[in-house]
């Protein structure tokens, strides 16, 4: 169940690729290199003391579930990576950056034990809200939340934002699929439809619409009476501008409210008044971002893959 | 402003400068250590006058502007002191005590990056800023100053700091790492290697490793039994883990080592009571209201103990006491309420009296208008238990207490369907609680 305006640290989700790695923070050092003039590392001490900036974002992982609970929101603390870039001065032809965790494993049976990584556009590195993230909700991360330092990046789904952060290699176009394809790394996260016959592949980035019911949760029973139905939108397109709620599977919509501050990469609490008669229940919300996009009602059969799960779910309940 | 030096120096020799400078600062650094802060800026103020060149003399000007309270002028002139002699890292000390009460956390962040790059390998003085940042609960620079501090010594006080502050923000291996390393070296002091053990099991015990945490806590009791905390936590360990027995066991230990400490008496009172040793406990509770009496944690142990052993009249007097002396204390009048119902006979009308203020202090909770709902019942005036009770029912809707006092309010009414559907909602709630 996901639940609080701000998640509590100790209620972050954790999804891990490969098995927690065993990071020091008296040794943890992170280092930029690639196409730059300037490779350099630094350790804690030196990332704690740098100007750091906070932001609140919606942190979910491309795979969680319609209603699922592997999303958070809270406020991040940590250095713009366009600073650190910017020290390390990127060559013109730089177009990539590829993120590297501490963590590493098999992806493939046969292949070469390899560290987790991903492939972020140098642009939306540069972006000031892109951090190197140390802290959250003014505490330092939980250790399976990256400790001592991961990437954090408003808008994007989870797994751009690479825990137990050590290396940032900055890449020229063109070398960035032979570099990725290398780690494996491109067999994940890819959006597969299924079109005339064939599949086309693309990759997921971007975080959906999406909206979630806390209270009630699924198989609840009520006695009738008068319930604040509530819960939680977001999108990494825009800012949550309008949330409907059916109580009846998709039959009947209304209007529910939005109840705290919208925040183009926050989520929004939103509540429903219900008055709540005798009977069972099937109950569904759906939310519309400032973009226009709005939660489809079901997940599209086109799709192959296990990402970007943001249909309205139904959860149950019963009155009595 | 300062006067320009010309004319605070007119007519004196070099000497003379000298000989004056010195005074003043003597004169400046008595009037600090009686805290006289304005006369000191005055007399430094002359000081520098005298001597612009001094670093002494605009580092004591400094430190006196910050007592008198004024940040801005004292960050200038610690600034100046840092200019005129860059190779003692005490300036920048100070201009980061002074833009943390400025609330400027850029540029004591701007210090602490200076400090570092000046002052790579200054142990002290790494140290100085890691404790002064923990102080201030600035957990992680504190953290960063104190690995600094770790590079540049061996010194097992800089090493017991960084574990300290390792196991405070969640690093608990490195905290344990660095702890072992202490504790371990049989060449270093045991009050030392006390705290390196206490540091490694409360490090333990967050990675919910219990036995290695009762081993270390221990250990850190062994080597240092003067120390109440590790006999706390290891007493808190016991707690979780409910077993009252060895809590108690632990804080004896700790009553016979550490006499005059109030939180083991207090956590021995608690204890004892929870272990069902009641007269031990209420002793120890006691012992500890005559020595501070502003405890509440010890009524409220006082109250439990009463309770459990059925003396109501004691559980309403000690929670009298704490509201007379804590009327801000959470929930008291919902505390009162619920001891003073268990009073034979109740006074309903004075527990219906502390039921009205409690739901003036917090009109949304279900508890208050339940107790209410109760109350009425007992008193057979169900037009006024009804509303009571569906007033907490709207309040927290699946709690089955309120819909079964509703169902006997029904019964009493005559109202048998509207009783019976009430005692369906009971065990349909109980059946959902209960899956």
């Amino acid at each position: 169940m996901i639940e609080g305006t701000v998640t509590a640290p100790n209620l972050l989700f954790i999804r891990d690729h490969f098995n927690e790695p065993d990071v020091s923070v008296g040794t943890w050092k992170l280092r930029i290199e690639g196409r730059v003039d300037r490779r350099y590392e630094f350790g804690f001490a030196d990332l704690a003391e740098m100007p750091s900036k906070k932001v609140e974002a919606v942190l979910e992982c491309a795979g969680n579930a319609a209603n699922g609970s592997a999303v958070s929101n809270g406020v991040w603390e940590g250095v713009p990576m366009s600073s650190l870039l910017e020290a390390a001065r990127p060559a013109p032809d730089a177009a990539y950056v590829l993120l590297e965790g501490a963590d590493s494993g098999r992806l493939l049976q046969d292949g070469p034990p390899l560290p987790y990584s991903q492939l972020v556009p140098l642009d939306k590195c540069r972006d000031t809200s892109s951090l190197v993230a140390f802290k959250y909700n003014d505490l330092t991360l939980p250790k399976s939340n990256g400790f001592p330092a991961r990437a954090l990046f408003q808008g994007l789904y989870g797994m751009n934002s690479v825990k137990w952060l050590r290396r940032i290699v900055v890449l020229r176009a063109g070398d960035q699929g032979t570099v990725f394809d290398r780690s494996g790394m491109n067999r994940l996260y890819n959006r597969v439809t299924r079109q005339s016959g064939a599949d086309r592949i693309t990759r997921v980035s971007s975080v959906q619409v999406k909206s979630a019911i806390a209270w009630p949760t699924d198989g609840l029973k009520l006695p009738a009476g008068h319930y604040e139905i509530w819960g939680f939108a977001w999108s990494g397109g825009g800012a949550i501008r309008q949330l409907s709620i059916s109580v009846d599977g998709g039959k009947q919509w209304n209007s529910g409210k939005l109840t705290s501050p919208a925040n183009p990469y926050g989520w929004v609490r939103w509540s429903y008044e219900w008055n709540a008669k005798p009977g069972d229940y099937a109950l569904m919300s759906r939310a519309k971002d400032a973009t226009g996009s709005e939660q489809p009602l079901t997940r599209d059969p086109a799709r192959k893959d296990g990402y970007e799960l943001n249909w309205c779910m139904p959860i149950h309940c019963s009155v009595r | 402003m300062l006067a320009l030096a010309t004319d605070c120096a007119s007519g004196l020799s070099a000497q003379e400068k000298i000989a004056r400078f010195k005074q003043l600062d003597s004169e400046a650094e008595t009037a600090m250590q009686q805290h006289r802060a304005s006369e000191a800026v005055r007399l430094y103020e002359d000081a520098v006058c005298l001597v612009p060149n001094s670093a002494r003399g605009y580092y004591g000007l400094g430190v006196a502007q910050a007592a008198a309270g004024d940040f801005l002028k004292a960050r200038e002139s610690l600034r100046t002191a840092d200019r005129l002699q860059p190779a003692t890292g005490m300036p920048l000390v100070m201009q980061v005590r002074v833009n943390f009460s400025l609330g400027d956390m850029d540029t004591l962040k701007d210090n602490l990056r200076e400090a570092a790059a000046r002052f790579p390998h200054d142990a002290d003085l790494h140290t100085t800023l890691a404790r002064f940042l923990a102080e201030q609960n600035l957990f992680v620079l504190a953290l960063a100053e104190a690995l600094r501090a770790d590079q540049g010594s061996d010194d097992w006080n800089s090493k017991v700091q960084l574990a300290i502050l390792e196991n405070t923000v969640g690093a608990h291996e490195d905290a344990i790492q660095n702890a072992l390393a202490i504790e371990q070296n049989h060449q270093l002091p045991e009050q030392a290697r006390g705290a390196a053990a206490g540091i490694a099991g409360l490090s333990y015990e967050s990675l919910h490793k219990p036995d290695q945490a009762v081993h270390y806590l221990n250990e850190a009791i062994q080597l240092d039994p003067a120390q109440d905390n590790s006999y706390l936590a290891l007493a808190d360990l016991f707690e979780q883990q409910q077993k009252y027995p060895d809590a108690v066991n632990v804080l004896k230990q700790a009553r016979a080592h550490v006499p005059d400490s109030n939180a083991v008496l207090l956590a021995l009172g608690a204890d004892l009571v929870r272990a069902e040793q009641y007269k031990e406990g209420l002793e120890a509770l006691r012992e500890l209201l005559q020595k501070a009496p502003d405890t509440p944690e010890a009524y409220i142990s006082i109250a439990d103990a009463a309770r459990r052993t059925g003396d109501a009249a004691q559980e309403v007097g000690a929670l009298r006491e704490l509201e007379r002396r804590k009327p801000d204390y959470p929930m008291i009048h919902v505390l009162l309420a619920r001891a003073m119902l268990n009073q034979q006979p109740p006074e309903y009308q004075r527990i219906l009296d502390e039921l009205s203020i409690a739901a003036k202090k917090d009109p949304n909770d279900s508890d208050v208008y339940f107790l209410q709902g109760k109350v009425y019942v007992a008193l057979g005036r169900y037009d006024q238990a009804l509303p009571a009770l569906q007033h907490s029912i709207e309040l927290r809707p699946t709690e089955p207490s309120p819909y079964y006092q509703l169902a006997r309010v029904y019964q009493k009414l005559g109202k048998a369907e509207l009783a019976k559907e009430q005692f369906e909602r009971v065990k349909f709630l109980e059946s959902a609680n209960a899956k």
